[in-house]
């Protein structure tokens, strides 16, 4: 950390804040929680908050939580957005395991890369979604579920540069 | 999980272990709540009505503001023009008043014709109203928040309406807040009649707020542009004489049609007995979610 050298700031002293490793599950919470906001629209296209947070913490750093608290903090996501309970659940557990085992096989990353596996995963989430409402009865045809995804692959840099400026916050960098 | 290669403590190699067995017990345990929530969606309905208790009055507070904010800016537009607006409101009040004594009319007749057919009026009971605050506006289902819960009489299956027609029903409820299923969703399928002519219907929601219109009988397309459609009652779930849609565009064998009620503007939203109460009992267990 060289050019960190040359800032002048001096870096004895600043560790990060005591509640620090709680801050990620907080933020994904909290964007779960804009499920509640009073936008009432006639489209599905805004995305999925609670599954952005979460992708974009887990690529940033291979460990925000515990993994097992995938598991309750999505069905947070499914209570407050009204998913059918369980679909958050499982899959935000199968994202940390997918990813985990990426990182295995993985020798270098990027931001095309972060992107890339960003696109995988929105797409998986929002297919599973059109799959599941089909499931119970509201059969629609694929295409309708193409503007959420691509609006949701756009916002990711955003939900992922968020997230970074709220890491470098909690570790006091 | 951080590492590939904890190294040679046996104890991170275990931790290491134990962290991947939690994340599979997750997926097991997750897909196992949502195949209960397929199979049985019933057995939800407490957490889910808690969970509105939450994201309702959030929504319903924060609708408050943005309300306000808009109000502000339409009520000072409003003084823009105000002396050509107060002319064409005094115009249109006089037309509708002329209106009002055509329909009283019309009333008063149509009392004495059922009293001498000795028909019975179905009461047109209202639990409630309330305010459309919130939507699923990140899901392929479309689905409203309401801001009146079981507190106020609400329970799952009951039909919502506006002034201008037909919302949808009741999916979920919780004690100050409930969810409800709009018409536009592809879930809701509700038994209707064209107003001119009175052929019998079916709407069903097409997910993006508009909804389809196919006639019972196969045959000729029915349907004209402008065409109105009400609900018939059949079923028993929804009222008869709510008006649902306007047809917009035909297709080959239906035609595809707007709500009337839009939850984006609807104002108030008015909760209502089932028609016919047995409905409510069967219907959301073979429709809910």
């Amino acid at each position: 950390m060289v050019r960190a050298a040359l800032t002048g700031r001096t870096r004895i002293g600043r560790e990060p804040a005591p509640y620090a490793p709680y801050v990620p599950a907080v933020t994904v919470i909290a964007a779960s929680f804009l499920a509640a906001l009073p936008i009432v629209t006639n489209t599905g296209w805004y995305p999925d908050f609670g599954y952005l947070a979460l992708i974009s913490w887990r690529l940033l750093r291979a460990d925000p939580w515990p993994p097992w608290w995938a598991a309750p903090l999505g069905l947070i996501n499914d209570l407050f957005t009204g998913y059918p309970i369980g679909f958050s659940v499982a899959l935000w557990s199968a994202t940390m395991l997918v990813l985990d085992l990426i990182d295995r096989r993985t020798m270098w990353r990027d931001y095309w890369t972060e992107w890339a596996l960003a696109v995988v995963l929105l797409s998986i989430d929002q297919s599973l979604q059109w799959r599941l409402a089909a499931t119970m009865g509201a059969e629609l045809p694929y295409w309708s579920m193409v503007p959420p995804i691509v609006i949701s692959i756009c916002v990711f840099p955003v939900s992922a540069w968020v997230v970074s400026r709220v890491d470098a916050w909690r570790l006091r960098r | 999980m951080a590492t590939a290669r904890p190294g040679w403590s046996r104890r991170a190699q275990y931790g290491l272990f134990f962290s991947f067995l939690a994340v599979i017990a997750g997926i097991v345990v997750g897909l196992l709540l949502l195949v209960l929530s397929l199979v049985a969606p019933k057995s939800f309905n407490e957490v889910r009505g808690a969970a509105l208790n939450v994201t309702g009055p959030t929504a319903g507070a924060l609708h408050e503001v943005t309300a306000t904010v808009s109000g502000l800016f339409t009520g000072a537009g409003n003084y823009w023009d105000a002396a050509s607006q107060n002319a064409e409101l005094k115009r249109e009040r006089v037309a509708m008043l002329r209106r009002m004594v055509e329909a009283r009319a019309i009333l008063q007749e149509n009392r004495q014709l059922k009293a001498t057919l000795q028909l019975r009026e179905h009461e047109e009971g209202t639990i409630a109203t309330g305010r459309i605050v919130g939507s699923s506006f990140n899901s392929p289902r479309r689905f409203a928040i309401l801001s009146a819960g079981t507190g106020d009489g609400i329970r799952i299956g009951m039909p919502v309406r506006s002034p201008d027609g037909l919302v949808g029903r009741i999916i979920d409820a919780g004690a100050v807040a409930s969810r409800v299923l709009l018409v536009s969703d592809r879930a809701n399928i509700v038994p209707a009649r064209l107003l001119r002519g009175g052929i019998p219907v079916i709407a069903q929601g097409r997910g993006d707020g508009t909804i389809d219109v196919r006639p019972l009988e196969v045959g000729r397309n029915p349907f004209k542009r402008g065409d109105i459609i009400i609900t018939s009652g059949t079923g028993g779930l929804y009222p008869p004489l709510v008006p649902i849609a306007r047809i917009v565009k035909l297709d080959d064998d239906g035609a595809v049609a707007v709500p009337l009620a839009d939850p984006a503007n609807t104002s108030f939203a008015i909760v209502q007995l089932p028609f016919e109460p047995a409905a409510a009992t069967d219907l959301p267990a073979t429709e809910a979610p």
